[in-house]
């Protein structure tokens, strides 16, 4: 009789979040699928669903391994763990006595739960030289919404807890419909369509709800701050802002409403290419159908105006009152468990730390806790960063860094670099040592990704593969080696610390994981908090003025306009017009599909079955004046290369410009081209000389281009050709 | 009773969620799919519509499948549920070719391959083998989650309401664009949508009485007040009492102020 059991998990497929329950027969899970008893009400996308495949793959890394060969030619020898860490251990000391604390760098690919971890490893090195993608993704959201209101967690109130939904939803730049990252957002947003009134996009390029939605605006890429701008003029014209709100608790309202001044609704059509109605249209459903919010997509983050987006829109919130309303933007109320980041919180960056960091001296908002990784290229390129020893976790720097030629050559200058990853893949080729990571249904952690209203527990469901381990022991390990005192006896001590705070300080993470969820929802919710005692005596945010900045001092000590302003991107029509006719084509790598989460799971045959190659999106009359046609492989070239590309024609998407697929390399390519990481990924085309001066963040969704089909003798490359890996329908002779 | 299942165009994000549950569900082979996600997208005079049409079996009431079958391998139940029974099927594709909706695939070696060609057989085909065997040079397609269906009214359970009696697919859709239940059931979900939102059967014109409604529509004219279940977030297990919680947050604090 074969052994059942039921284990109940929480999905990190892609940021994560989903509960899960999976069914396991003798070891082997037999079935997966939503929890009914959580945030998600039982629901799963393609990715989570498709873990079942992926812990299975032969392709799986088992052992530690080193490098035998050189970079790029893939001979690797395996290696015990005590070899491995051991390695490790003594690269970093070696590196701290020679050339200092700041030598070492610790990279993360997006956040994966592993970013408490690796904060905590750089911070008891005693190093702030840590490179995440915090800065073309999440971060300058954060950092500005904290600057504007106090508070940098603020979220789209979705769940009508306070007894509202959003009457008007914004979605700019971002397909929250698709979960592609947001699990536990998606669920939510979806289920708010059916109490809002207006829905608008704002999308170059129709995401699924576009053409239903009340409102579809389709504005050039880059062009976004503008676009803010213009909508608040009309707002301030037309006397539509929240006269309350902005009277007696924001601050600096007369010098916006000056700076906007120029931002007629022709001018923003002008720049922005959306026509004028629909800007006053727009801008007349925020301010009048309240409460309402506006959901951001990290495209906006992707590129070289990001901060003064961001900040243009947080401004566009304030005014039509459209915060700590319900059915607006709230923060979050922390779970009991506290703020699980505490972890590495609670060990200081010392000034010291801080002054070493890469790119401080320029970006100001995105190098204050880490590096700026474009700056750091450059710099390791010219012979001047301190950085010698890269201790890399599941990101991919080659795939999403702009300028790949130039992120390839500066990886390689490194002295010393190990990489933890599921699979072989771009970052791992050109490492030293490869260790193998356990999938989240083989491991047990804290689930934290948006550290919001709550955390919950990853139960292991069954063994990893070979000697794969949890990021936890695989970090407590190289701590334990290298900073003892920061660190823990074993993975189970580690997991304990982190929910210490729960059951008024007595919870075990035991405890935890069996109860799944910590949070607050319902009516732990509180809403209005600035006119309570919440954050001040007396009511107020918890700024220097004490009110929501419309005009920020703090931008202005650090150097920077304290008052939203537009920038043109880098490359573009208007501020390059002589490249512009040379590159006739706008150029964005936005473009996110449900089933891939940015660089991971072209590897995993269910997934790679909904899109075999990346697509090059154009509108049908854009792709027949530059002579290409639906189905032909195109060349896509910029400045700084040239890639293929499969092209796609698409009636949702603004003429006169190209949506290339993102983050796409070849895992069943061979280790000498890195994967194929210079066929078909969109920053082979990227720059990364033009950086917004706040975040440091390049413009990857926002370029100029040109295009043209390719010939078949230019489809020789192997990907072109096999049958790999099984990831796709297609014959061999081809 | 006769199962079926009403698809709102309006809200399916092409997600591709149905597809890989029932993959999980049905252990299905690597190239097979039951259900398709077809791409619409056109523009007529400036105006755009981009939609998605998932597609499956649609169970016809009329099914020609069964018609043209010649062992009676392909049968109608009373509940309406078209199935295929693998050991009568002698591979003469009929079937396929009589489906006007292509919902029928062939199951051929090419489509089996093992899901790492060149590598021994995953541990999750492998079980397969035994909890959900598909036989090759026999047709498959979707069976509505029959044996989820039959399993639930044995233990009394509700199709389209309880989850162990509901379809795989419609469970996992997060947008809540699947609905499943008893057409012949006028209380029913499934009922209810077809009465009030103008559904569309695929090439009704056909004469197959599809069990499978399309219903469209726009996002957005609704009010947006939210009902007290929706206040409450209730139905979640967490640690913290939420009365205690929010004193500790905020001793000041009166709820619900
Ligand atoms: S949306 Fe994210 S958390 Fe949810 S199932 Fe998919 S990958 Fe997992
Ligand atoms: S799971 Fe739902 S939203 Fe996703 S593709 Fe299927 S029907 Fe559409
Ligand atoms: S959709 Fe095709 S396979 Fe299904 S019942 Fe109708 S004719 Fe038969």
């Amino acid at each position: 009789m074969p052994e059942r059991k039921v284990v109940y998990s929480t999905c990190k497929s892609c940021h994560g979040g989903c509960g899960v329950k999976v069914t396991v027969e003798d070891g082997v899970p037999v079935h997966i699928e939503g929890n009914p008893d959580t945030l998600t009400r039982g629901t799963m996308c393609s990715k989570g669903l498709s873990s079942i495949q992926h812990i299975d793959s032969p392709y799986r890394l088992k052992y530690p391994m080193k490098r035998v060969g050189a970079k790029k030619e893939g001979k690797w020898q395996r290696i015990s763990w005590d070899e491995a860490l051991d390695t490790i251990a003594a690269k970093v000391k070696e590196s701290q006595e020679k050339y200092g604390k700041e030598s070492i760098s610790i990279s993360q690919g997006t956040g994966r739960g592993y970013n408490r971890y690796i904060h905590r490893l750089a911070r008891s090195l005693g190093t702030a030289n840590v490179i995440s993608p915090g800065y073309v993704c999440h971060s300058p959201r954060l950092g500005l919404y904290g600057l504007v209101t106090g508070y940098g967690r603020l979220y789209c109130d979705y769940h009508g807890w306070g007894g509202e939904f959003p009457k008007t939803q914004i979605m700019w730049a971002k397909q929250l419909e698709i979960s592609s990252a947001d699990s536990e957002m998606c669920n939510w947003f979806i289920q708010s369509l059916d109490h809002c009134k207006n829905l608008i996009i704002i999308d170059p390029r129709a995401s699924a709800y576009a053409t239903r939605a009340t409102l579809w605006l389709q504005p050039r890429p880059g062009s976004d701050c503008a676009l803010a701008m213009g909508m608040m003029n009309v707002i301030v014209n037309e006397g539509l802002w929240d006269k309350e709100f902005v009277e007696n608790w924001t601050y600096g309202f007369e010098e916006l409403k000056e700076r906007i001044n120029e931002w007629t609704p022709e001018k923003t059509e002008e720049v922005t290419w959306v026509p004028k109605e629909k800007i006053i249209a727009a801008a007349r459903m925020f301010a009048i159908d309240t409460p309402g919010c506006i959901q951001v997509g990290s495209s906006l983050e992707r590129q070289a105006n990001c901060g003064h987006t961001l900040r243009a829109i947080t401004c566009l919130m304030g005014m039509a009152g459209n915060i700590e309303r319900p059915g607006s933007m709230v923060s979050w109320v922390l779970p009991e468990t506290g703020l699980i980041e505490d972890f590495f919180l609670e060990l200081p960056l010392t000034p010291e730390m801080q002054s070493k960091i890469i790119g401080i001296d320029k970006f100001k908002m995105g190098a204050a806790r880490t590096c700026n990784p474009d700056t750091m290229v450059k710099a390791i390129l010219d012979g001047k960063a301190p950085v010698h020893v890269w201790i890399s976790i599941g990101g991919q720097q080659i795939v999403h860094m702009a300028n790949t030629k130039e992120v390839v050559a500066a990886i390689e200058k490194m002295d010393f670099m190990v990489h933890v990853d599921l699979f072989m893949g771009p970052m791992a080729q050109a490492s030293d040592m490869v260790l193998p990571s356990a999938h989240w249904l083989e491991l047990d952690d804290v689930y934290d990704m948006h550290p919001r209203f709550f955390i919950a527990a990853h139960n292991k469901v069954v063994e990893p593969p070979g000697e794969a381990k949890s990021d936890a022991w695989i970090f407590n390990e190289i701590g334990k080696r290298t900073a003892p005192e920061h660190w823990f006896k074993d993975e189970k001590e580690c997991l304990d610390y982190q929910v210490r705070k729960g059951m008024a300080g007595k919870m075990k993470w035991k405890d935890f994981s069996k109860n799944l969820v910590s949070g607050c929802w319902g009516k732990d919710q509180v809403y209005y908090k600035y006119k309570t005692d919440y954050w001040r005596k007396g009511g107020g945010f918890p700024t220097a003025t004490g009110k929501f900045e419309f005009v920020s001092k703090r931008l202005a000590e650090l150097g920077y306009d304290p008052l939203p302003v537009y920038r043109e991107p880098g490359e573009s029509p208007y501020r390059t017009p002589e490249l512009y006719k040379e590159y006739p084509l706008i150029m964005s790598s936005g473009f996110r599909q449900p089933f891939y989460f940015l660089g991971q799971y072209r590897n995993i045959p269910w997934l790679r079955s909904f899109m075999e190659y990346p697509m090059a999106q154009m509108h049908p009359e854009t792709a027949a004046k530059y002579g290409v046609a639906d189905g032909d492989w195109i060349w896509i070239e910029s400045p700084r290369g040239k890639i293929r590309q499969k092209c796609r024609t698409f009636p949702g998407i603004l003429r006169g410009m190209l949506m290339a697929t993102a983050n796409w390399f070849y895992p069943e390519e061979g280790p000498e081209g890195y994967h194929g990481v210079f066929i078909s990924n969109p920053n082979v085309l990227t720059s990364n000389d033009h950086l917004d001066p706040m975040y440091g963040s390049p413009d990857l969704t926002c370029l100029l281009c040109k295009v043209w089909k390719c010939t078949e003798d230019e489809l020789q490359d192997n990907v072109f050709k096999t049958q790999e890996f099984g990831y796709v329908q297609r014959t061999v002779e081809k | 009773m006769k199962y079926g299942m009403v698809i709102d165009l309006t809200k399916c994000s092409r997600c591709h969620a149905c597809v890989a549950a029932c993959r999980v569900e049905h252990f299905l082979p690597l190239r097979v799919t039951w259900v398709k996600l077809i791409a619409y997208e056109t523009e007529d005079a400036g105006v755009v519509d981009v939609s998605t049409f998932p597609v499956r079996c649609n169970q016809c009431k009329e099914a020609p499948c069964v018609d043209v079958c010649p062992t009676g391998a392909t049968q109608q139940r009373p509940d309406g549920i078209v199935q295929i029974e693998a050991k009568k099927c002698i591979g003469c594709r009929y079937c396929v070719i009589a489906c006007p909706y292509q919902n029928r695939t062939f199951l051929s070696k090419e489509l089996d391959p093992g899901y790492f060609p060149g590598h021994p057989k995953t541990r999750f085909e492998e079980k397969g083998k035994k909890l959900y065997p598909h036989q090759r040079g026999t047709t498959m397609k979707c069976n509505f989650c029959m044996e989820r269906i039959d399993y639930g009214t044995a233990h009394n359970l509700k199709p389209g309401i309880d989850r162990d009696a509901t379809p795989a697919c419609v469970n996992t859709c997060q947008a809540r664009a699947l609905t499943f239940g008893d057409l012949d059931d006028p209380r029913s979900n499934v009922s209810k949508l077809i009465r009030e939102r103008k559904p569309l059967q695929l090439q009704r014109e056909l004469g197959t009485d599809p069990s499978v409604y399309y219903i469209d529509g726009i996002i957005g004219g609704k009010d947006n007040k939210a009902p007290i279940e929706s206040q409450t977030g209730s139905h979640i297990q967490h640690l913290s009492s939420v009365e205690a919680r929010a004193k500790e947050i905020f001793p000041e604090l009166k709820q619900g102020k």
